[in-house]
C-alpha cells in the first residue's frame, strides 16, 4: 500500500497558488468477473485500472485532469492541467465568485485489508454452483451464475488539511434462471446470492452454502410460470422490502440530490413540507444504519467532508438535501459528505450512499391481511427516475392480494407513480429493513450504492399487458 | 502509431512467453476534453488522458482476459502473466477463438487538431441560443467534449490494425418550466466534427426543445386503450437495441429462449421494415471500423423487408450456435424511411399516443413490455391533443413489429443512428 504515500509531498510541492483549492486523489481498481451461461464460461476475466487525478477550483469554476499513471511526473501533469483549466474557465467567463467553503479538515485511515483470491476459485464455485442447478432442475431453459469481486482503494488529500485513505471491497454472486410456459413464452428470475462488502473470501467457502436460496428461486420462477398479468390501473399494492430500496433510491433519492434540485427537480419548492405519509422516514446513510455498519459504508466523500447521515424525510416532511460543497454552501447547510467520484478520471458529483426508508411498527401477515384487492410486489429488475417525482419500476416477481390472502404470481410488470402523492398513500410500514448492496447509478458516471427498505403499502399505478 | 504497434507487439510476446497458445490483444491511447454546464451554468473544464491494453489468451483450448490501464513495459509482464493464469484455471470450450488473419488494414476517421476557444465558444452560443429561442427550457446538464484516440488490435495469426479517431460530441439534458410546472427530462446527444456548425442547428436540437415546451400543461390520460404508439427516433433507437438485446444478442441465441431463435429467413416485421447496421453511413461519425472480436466491420441488414436476415452474434456464439458471425458490432442502426411525411403519419392515426421517451422494466424474454410514456402527447382523430403525464404503455417488441401502421419520411440523424418515425399498431395505453 506504499504507491500513494508521496501524494501529500507533490500536493505541496506542486499545486499553485493561483488555485483557490485543490484535491488530488490517487485511486486503484482490481475486479474479478467469471460467468457461466448454459455451462460455457463465457467471461473470465480479470482488470486492473489505476491512476492520479485532480480538481483545482477558482472564483467559482473547476478544472479537473487526470492519468492512468501514478508517478511523481502524472502528479505534476495533472495539477498543472486542472490548474489550467480553471484559469481557462475563469478567464473566460470571470464569474467572480468567492472561494469555496471547505469542510473542517479530516485524517482517515482504513483498518481493512483486501484478500484477493485466484481466479480459479471464482471458476470453481461458479462452476459447482452452475452444476448443482444443471443436476437438480435439468427442465430449466437456460441458467446463468455471475460472480462479481473486486476492490476500489482511493487515497485522497486536499489543500485545506484533509487526508483519507479508504477500501471499497464488494463481492457478490448473481444466478439467472429461465423457463418455459405453456404457451411458448420464456419467464426468467435472478436473485443476488450472499456476499457484500468485504472479498471473496470472506462470504464464500462452500458453493452448497446457499443452495437454499437457489431452491427459493426456482420455485418461485415455477409460480410465475403458471403467472397471470395484472389488471393495469392504481391498485392497492404492498412494495415489498426488496423492492422498496428502490423507493428510497429512484423515487425520492435522485430528486433530492441538491444538483438535480438546483436544476428544477420537483424537490425545490417541497423544502420543508409535507410531502409523504407521517410515518414515512428516509435517510441517506453515511457508514452506520440502525446500529449496524451500513452496507457499502463511505467515511470521508471525494471533496475531503467528513461523512454523516443526510436526513431526507422527517416524519413525512422534506427536512434536506444530499450535498456537495458547493451546494452546501448555496442552501447554508452542513455538508454530509456526498461528494463522490467513481474512477479516478471522474470528478467527485452528488451521489447517494446507502439511502433508505426506515422500517415502521408493521408486520407483513398484517400488511397483506389488509389489502381486499392488490398486488405484493417482491421483486425488482430495474428502475429509472424523473426529475418531476415520476418514477418506474420494473417488476419481475409478485402476487396478487385477494381478501387478505395472496394468490396468484404475477408475470413482469411495471409500476409507476409520483413520489410525493405516492408516499402521502402509505399507510403501513413493515417492521424490518431490507437491503440491496450490489447496485449501480448511473449519473455521468457509475457509482456502488446500496438501497433499503421496508415493506410499504401504498397506492401506486400498474402496467398490464 | 509506431509506439503503440511496438507496445502491441510486446504484449504479444509477453502472452507468448507467459505460455499463451494463441493471443490478441487492442492497445490504446486517447485524449478527452469536457466542458461541463450544471443548471445552466458551466462548471467544470476536464482533461482526461487515457490508456489501455486488453489481452485475450488462449492454452490448451481454454481461455482467459485481462485489461490494464497501463502501457508500462512491467505491468504489461504482470497482467500477461494473470490473463495466462485466468486461462489455465478455465475449462476448455471448442468455441473459443481469436481472429482470423483476412486483410490488415489501417483506419482514420473524423476531425484532427481540436480548438479549445473554438468549442468552449460554440457550447456557450448553445447555450444561449436555448435562452434565446426557448425561455421555459432549464438545462440541467450539457456535457461537450471533443475526444481522440489512437489504437491498435493485434494477435498471433498476424492480424493488425490501426485506427485513429476524433470527433465531438455534445449531450443534453433538460426540462421546461413554467411557475412551480416542470416537465419530465429529456435527453439527446449529438456526435459530429465539424466546430464551425452552430450546434442548435445540428441534429434534432430545435425540435427537441420546442416539443419539451409543449410538454407543459400535460395531464393523465383517462382510462385505458388500444391503439397507435408513434415512436420519435430518439425513443426508438432504446426500443430496437431492446430488441437486439433480446431476440438477437449472444446470450439469448446461446440460451436458446430467443422467440427469433429459428427466425432466420422469416418474416419477423411487416413489409415495409428494414432494420440495418449503418456504421460506414456517411452520416454516421467515427463509426465502427474493427468488430469487437477482430474483423473489419462490414454494415448488414438485420431485417430486410421485414425478413430476418441475421443475428447479432460474437464469433464465440456464432461458432458455439453453427450461425454466422454478424459482420459488425456496432450499435450503429438505421430503419429505412417510408414515403409519408410525419404530419400525414399523424393524420392517420385515430387514437394514439407520440412517445418521445420511454421509461420502462426490462422487457421479459418473449418481449412483453411495459413502462411509462415520458415527454409524450395524446393523438386523437388525426391530431396532438395535448401532453400527457403519468401513462403507461404495454405491448410485445415481437408482435409490435409485425404491426407497423406507418414509417415516416422524415429521419433523424444524431451522428450514430439515421431513424424515421415509426409508428406501431396494438399497443395498450392506460392513464393515471
Amino acid at each position: 500500500m506504499g504507491w500513494f504515500i508521496l501524494l501529500n509531498d507533490y500536493i505541496l510541492k506542486y499545486a499553485d497558488g493561483a488555485a483557490q483549492h485543490t484535491e488530488i486523489r490517487a485511486q486503484q481498481a482490481f475486479n474479478r468477473a467469471v460467468t457461466l451461461v448454459g455451462g460455457n464460461l463465457v467471461s473470465n476475466t480479470r482488470t486492473r485500472t489505476g491512476g492520479v487525478c485532480a480538481r483545482v477550483y477558482k472564483n467559482g469554476l473547476w478544472g479537473f485532469s487526470s492519468k492512468g499513471e501514478y508517478n511523481e511526473e502524472s502528479v505534476r501533469a495533472v495539477l498543472e492541467a486542472a490548474r489550467d483549466n480553471a484559469l481557462f474557465m475563469d478567464r473566460k467567463l470571470s464569474l467572480g465568485k468567492p472561494p469555496i467553503q471547505t469542510a473542517p479538515p479530516v485524517q482517515y485511515e482504513t483498518t481493512l485489508t483486501f484478500k484477493d483470491v485466484e481466479q480459479k476459485t471464482l471458476i470453481d464455485y461458479a462452476s459447482a454452483v452452475d452444476n448443482y442447478i444443471k443436476t437438480k432442475y435439468p427442465g430449466l431453459a437456460s441458467r446463468t451464475v455471475s460472480v462479481r469481486s473486486g476492490c476500489i482503494e482511493k487515497i485522497l488529500h486536499t489543500d485545506s488539511g484533509s487526508f483519507a485513505h479508504q477500501l471499497f471491497p464488494r463481492t457478490y454472486y448473481i444466478i439467472s434462471m429461465a423457463a418455459e410456459t405453456a404457451d411458448g413464452d420464456t419467464v426468467e428470475l435472478f436473485d443476488i446470492i450472499g456476499g457484500g462488502y468485504g472479498s471473496f473470501c470472506e462470504f464464500y467457502d462452500d458453493p452448497m452454502q446457499h443452495t437454499d436460496r437457489i431452491d427459493a428461486l426456482y420455485e418461485e420462477l415455477m409460480q410465475k410460470k403458471e403467472g397471470i398479468f395484472p389488471e393495469a390501473g392504481m391498485c392497492d399494492c404492498i412494495i415489498g422490502s426488496a423492492v422498496a430500496g428502490m423507493v428510497a433510491h429512484e423515487a425520492v433519492g435522485h430528486t433530492v440530490e441538491a444538483d438535480l434540485v438546483l436544476s428544477g427537480s420537483v424537490a425545490a419548492s417541497n423544502l420543508n413540507k409535507q410531502v409523504a405519509s407521517p410515518i414515512v422516514n428516509m435517510v441517506d446513510f453515511a457508514h452506520t444504519a440502525l446500529g449496524k455498519p451500513a452496507p457499502l459504508p463511505v467515511y470521508v466523500d471525494d471533496e475531503g467532508t467528513q461523512c454523516e447521515d443526510s436526513v431526507l424525510i422527517k416524519d413525512g416532511i422534506l427536512v434536506g438535501y444530499m450535498n456537495n460543497l458547493e451546494s452546501a454552501a448555496h442552501f447554508g447547510v452542513k455538508p454530509c459528505g456526498n461528494a463522490r467520484a467513481y474512477g479516478f478520471a471522474d470528478e467527485p458529483i452528488i451521489r447517494m450512499r446507502n439511502t433508505a426508508v426506515l422500517p415502521g411498527k408493521d408486520k407483513l401477515e398484517d400488511m397483506i391481511a389488509s389489502v381486499e384487492n392488490g398486488y405484493y410486489l417482491t421483486r425488482t429488475a430495474n428502475g429509472q427516475a424523473d426529475t418531476t417525482g415520476e418514477f418506474m419500476f420494473g417488476v419481475c416477481m409478485g402476487y396478487e392480494i385477494k381478501n387478505g390472502k395472496l394468490g396468484r404470481a404475477l408475470r413482469d410488470t411495471t409500476i409507476s407513480g409520483v413520489a410525493f402523492n405516492m408516499l402521502k398513500t402509505v399507510d403501513m410500514l413493515s417492521d424490518t429493513i431490507e437491503w440491496d448492496f450490489a447496485g449501480f447509478c448511473g449519473k455521468k458516471q457509475p457509482m456502488t450504492v446500496s438501497m433499503g427498505g421496508p415493506a410499504i403499502k401504498c397506492k401506486v399505478n400498474i402496467g398490464g399487458r | 502509431m509506431n509506439k503503440l504497434k511496438a507496445t502491441a507487439e510486446y504484449v504479444l510476446r509477453a502472452l507468448k512467453n507467459a505460455g499463451a497458445d494463441h493471443a490478441q490483444c487492442s492497445v490504446s491511447s486517447g485524449k478527452k476534453e469536457e466542458f461541463n454546464i450544471d443548471a445552466g451554468e458551466f462548471s467544470l473544464l476536464r482533461s482526461v488522458f487515457n490508456s489501455g491494453v486488453s489481452m485475450k489468451v488462449l492454452k490448451d483450448g481454454k481461455m482467459g482476459q485481462t485489461f490494464i490501464n497501463s502501457l508500462e513495459e512491467q505491468d504489461i509482464d504482470a497482467a500477461a502473466l494473470e490473463c495466462v493464469q485466468s486461462a489455465e484455471a478455465s475449462v476448455p470450450d471448442e468455441s473459443y477463438c481469436i481472429a482470423s488473419l483476412t486483410e490488415n488494414a489501417d483506419f482514420e476517421d473524423g476531425t484532427t487538431h481540436p480548438d479549445r476557444d473554438v468549442f468552449f465558444d460554440r457550447v456557450r452560443e448553445f447555450l444561449a441560443d436555448i435562452g434565446k429561442e426557448f425561455p421555459s427550457i432549464m438545462v440541467e446538464q450539457i456535457i461537450a467534449e471533443y475526444t481522440e484516440g489512437i489504437s491498435v488490435l493485434a494477435n498471433t495469426n498476424g492480424v493488425l490494425y490501426t485506427q485513429k479517431n476524433a470527433n465531438y460530441s455534445v449531450g443534453a439534458m433538460y426540462s421546461a418550466h413554467n411557475g412551480d410546472e416542470s416537465t419530465s427530462f429529456n435527453s439527446f446527444g449529438i456526435d459530429y466534427t465539424d466546430p464551425d456548425q452552430r450546434i442548435m442547428d445540428m441534429g434534432d436540437s430545435r425540435e427537441m426543445f420546442a416539443r419539451c415546451e409543449a410538454e407543459l400543461g400535460m395531464r393523465p390520460l383517462e382510462g385505458k386503450f388500444e391503439g397507435v404508439a408513434l415512436f420519435a427516433p430518439g425513443c426508438l433507437d432504446s426500443m430496437l437495441s431492446t430488441v437486439l438485446d433480446n431476440f438477437c444478442s449472444d446470450s439469448v441465441i446461446v440460451e436458446g429462449t430467443s422467440p427469433w431463435k429459428n427466425a432466420i429467413g422469416t418474416k419477423v416485421a411487416d413489409e415495409s421494415f428494414t432494420l440495418r447496421v449503418i456504421s460506414h453511413d456517411d452520416r454516421v461519425v467515427c463509426g465502427e471500423r474493427v468488430t469487437d472480436d477482430g474483423y473489419i466491420s462490414e454494415d448488414f441488414d438485420i431485417i430486410k423487408d421485414g425478413i430476418l436476415q441475421d443475428f447479432c452474434l460474437s464469433e464465440y456464439a456464432a461458432r458455439k450456435t453453427g450461425l454466422t458471425r454478424a459482420p459488425s458490432t456496432s450499435g450503429c442502426i438505421g430503419v429505412t424511411p417510408g414515403k409519408i411525411m410525419l404530419a400525414e403519419l399523424i393524420d392517420s392515426i385515430e387514437k394514439g399516443i407520440l412517445v418521445c421517451r420511454f421509461s420502462g422494466g426490462e422487457p421479459a424474454t418473449n418481449g412483453d413490455f411495459s413502462g411509462v410514456a415520458k415527454n409524450s402527447f395524446y393523438i386523437e382523430n388525426g391530431r396532438i391533443a395535448h401532453p400527457v403525464s403519468e401513462t403507461m404503455i404495454s405491448g410485445n417488441l415481437a408482435a409490435m413489429l409485425k404491426n407497423v401502421v406507418g414509417i415516416s419520411e422524415e429521419v433523424s440523424c444524431d451522428g450514430t443512428c439515421v431513424l424515421p418515425y415509426v409508428a406501431f399498431g396494438g399497443i395498450t395505453v392506460s392513464g393515471g
